[in-house]
């Protein structure tokens, strides 16, 4: 199984270098301009703003102090969006991408197990979608230190956690879809359904009433990523998401091995 | 002994089309046996049931006398070699990365005798990136993968495709050298001179039904000799002729056909034609042979194929 583990975070070397360095890049440039935000003109902004476009950009207390700003600017409105473009391209290219390029019947020939490769997909995605975010925090850090301000690290720790665990919870939820049916248009309307209608849902629920009885729909409403950096950390919605993850797991490694392989 | 492979009434429906129809067969230790047929025949759908890509519709493989579905199939693996002429390697290793990952998933080690026997009959470009190989450079790797664990059982799909006259000449001298250790080989292809040159037995399928199973000295018996006489008048072919075509060209009677029998009986026949004006006897071919045997099917097949 580490055989292929280590295969597959061989071959996304490149992916995991270039997203770490995108985000990471994200981290320290909206940390670095943070003390633009701090005065009476962003709040006349926002108090301008039609109260359907403010979820977009999160409320004014996210504005104000560093660890409210980060949650919400950094990790809940800007890193899930772009978390969940990778995880969607990563798990649909080890999954799907993988067995129309007929690679998966190559490895499928081999003396593995079909459950052992698909755990050892699942931990490279896992372990790639963490790298991902560990690289968001620590561009975030050094942004940190270029505006000369410091953080309580538990801010970022907790941020760090929660979102690897949305993203895992997302990334387990699409590699389930591709690895069990095999099918990429299912596997990709699937992931974009999810993903955009959750971002959609999560968005605009905040000021359409009638929107707000279906926003615990969203995969995006367990992740309320600015209450995690003020220290609200809420464990049911960890569960959720773990939930989603064993779900997921079981029914792939129930449907997977049993399923044709294209050839 | 137990078989290494056998099928039970194996079949396979895509919606309603049927790709292989109760294929029933038993391959012994040590055998060499040709899996022919023309493209969409059925061939690599029956491989991808006996290594457990694909679920059956119904019937059963057994390999090593257990029962193999997608779940347990990999239990087989361990004692089987896999290539396919097109085989889809890992574009981004090298061909030496690719064989040691090969070997690790096999729990051997990489440089062995066999693979430096095997490295230097193939001389595959090992240290070059898979996906800057060509076709034939692939299927070198991709054969040097499936021998160097030294398996019990190598399953090979039109194995030989894409290689040059050399190396496909290497490649039946490893296989008959593989065969002479007690390796069975179980071997798909649509080029029956190649089977019949090493195996010892051929399985023929066409529209998914297995229509033949005989020992390969069988099919050279029946492979004869091709027959065309032109004469002045019209004669009879000799009692055990094939595959008999007549036709008038101008004022020549031109008769064609495939004669098994012995060679004195048709010097004999020759030699009792009146006006010979002209006279072609050539070897009769596998491939010829394999188009015969085709021919002998078709109405056998009529209305199978659409369920």
């Amino acid at each position: 199984m580490f055989n292929v583990l280590a295969k597959t975070l061989r071959d996304k070397r490149f992916f995991i270098l270039g997203w770490s360095f995108g985000l990471a890049f994200l981290g320290f440039a909206m940390v670095s301009f943070f003390p633009s935000f701090g005065g009476d003109q962003i709040t006349g902004f926002l108090e301008a703003m039609p109260a359907a476009l403010q979820g977009m950009i999160g409320d004014m207390q996210d504005w104000k102090d560093l660890p409210s700003y980060i949650g919400s600017q950094i990790f809940d409105i800007r890193l899930s969006i772009i978390i969940t473009i990778m995880a969607i391209i990563l798990a649909i290219g080890l999954t799907v991408g993988e067995e129309d390029k007929r690679q998966l019947q190559t490895l499928t020939a081999l003396p593995i197990s079909r459950t052992k490769i698909a755990f050892a997909k699942w931990l490279a995605v896992v372990l790639i979608s963490g790298f991902a975010v560990l690289a968001t925090a620590l561009g975030a850090e050094v942004g940190l230190l270029v505006i000369n301000e410091s953080l309580d690290q538990m801010v970022l720790v907790r941020l760090v956690l929660s979102t690897w665990l949305m993203v895992s919870a997302l990334v387990t939820v699409i590699l389930a879809l591709g690895l069990a049916t095999g099918k990429r248009a299912i596997t990709t309307v699937a992931a974009l359904i999810i993903t955009v209608g959750s971002f959609l849902l999560t968005t605009f629920s905040q000021s359409v009433d009638w929107l707000e009885k279906f926003s615990p729909a969203s995969f995006f409403h367990y992740f309320p990523a600015a209450e995690i950096a003020r220290g609200t950390v809420r464990w049911e919605d960890a569960v959720v998401y773990a939930g989603l993850i064993v779900l997921s797991l079981v029914v792939t490694f129930i449907v997977f091995p049993r399923r044709d392989i294209k050839s | 002994m137990t078989a290494i492979i056998e099928t039970r009434t194996l079949s396979k429906k895509y919606g309603h089309a049927l790709a292989v129809s109760e294929a029933s067969f038993t391959i012994e230790p040590g055998e060499v046996v040709g899996f022919v047929g023309l493209n969409g025949a059925g061939k690599s759908t029956t491989i991808n049931m006996l290594l457990g890509f694909q679920n059956p519709t119904a019937g059963e493989v057994r390999l090593f006398g257990h029962r193999v579905t997608p779940v347990n199939a990999h239990k087989s693996h361990a004692r089987i070699g896999f290539a396919t002429g097109d085989m889809s390697l890992f574009d981004d290793m090298t061909g030496e990365q690719y064989l040691a990952f090969v070997a690790r998933a096999y729990k051997q080690k990489f440089h062995t005798p066999m693979f430096d026997s095997l490295v230097e009959r193939f001389k595959p470009q090992l240290k070059k990136k898979i996906s800057t190989l060509s076709r034939g450079n692939r299927q070198k790797i991709a054969l040097v993968a499936a021998f160097m664990c030294e398996p019990e059982l190598v399953i090979l799909d039109e194995p030989s495709s894409g290689l040059d006259p050399l190396m496909q000449q290497a490649f039946l001298d490893l296989v008959r050298e593989e065969s002479a250790r007690g390796v069975t080989i179980f071997m798909s292809s649509h080029y029956l001179a190649e089977v019949a040159d090493v195996c010892t037995r051929i399985l023929l399928i066409k529209n998914g039904v297995l229509t033949k199973d005989i020992p390969t000295s069988e099919l050279e018996l029946t492979s004869g000799k091709w027959v065309r006489v032109v004469t002045k008048q019209k004669v009879m072919p000799p009692k055990s002729a094939d595959a008999v075509k007549r036709e008038k060209n101008g004022d020549d009677y031109v008769l064609e056909f495939i004669y098994k029998d012995k060679a004195l009986r048709l010097q004999e026949w020759l030699g009792t034609l009146p006006n010979l004006r002209d006279m072609t006897v050539s070897d009769h071919n596998p491939e010829a042979a394999f188009e015969e045997l085709y021919e002998e099917t078709d109405q056998k097949e009529e209305g199978v194929q659409n369920v």
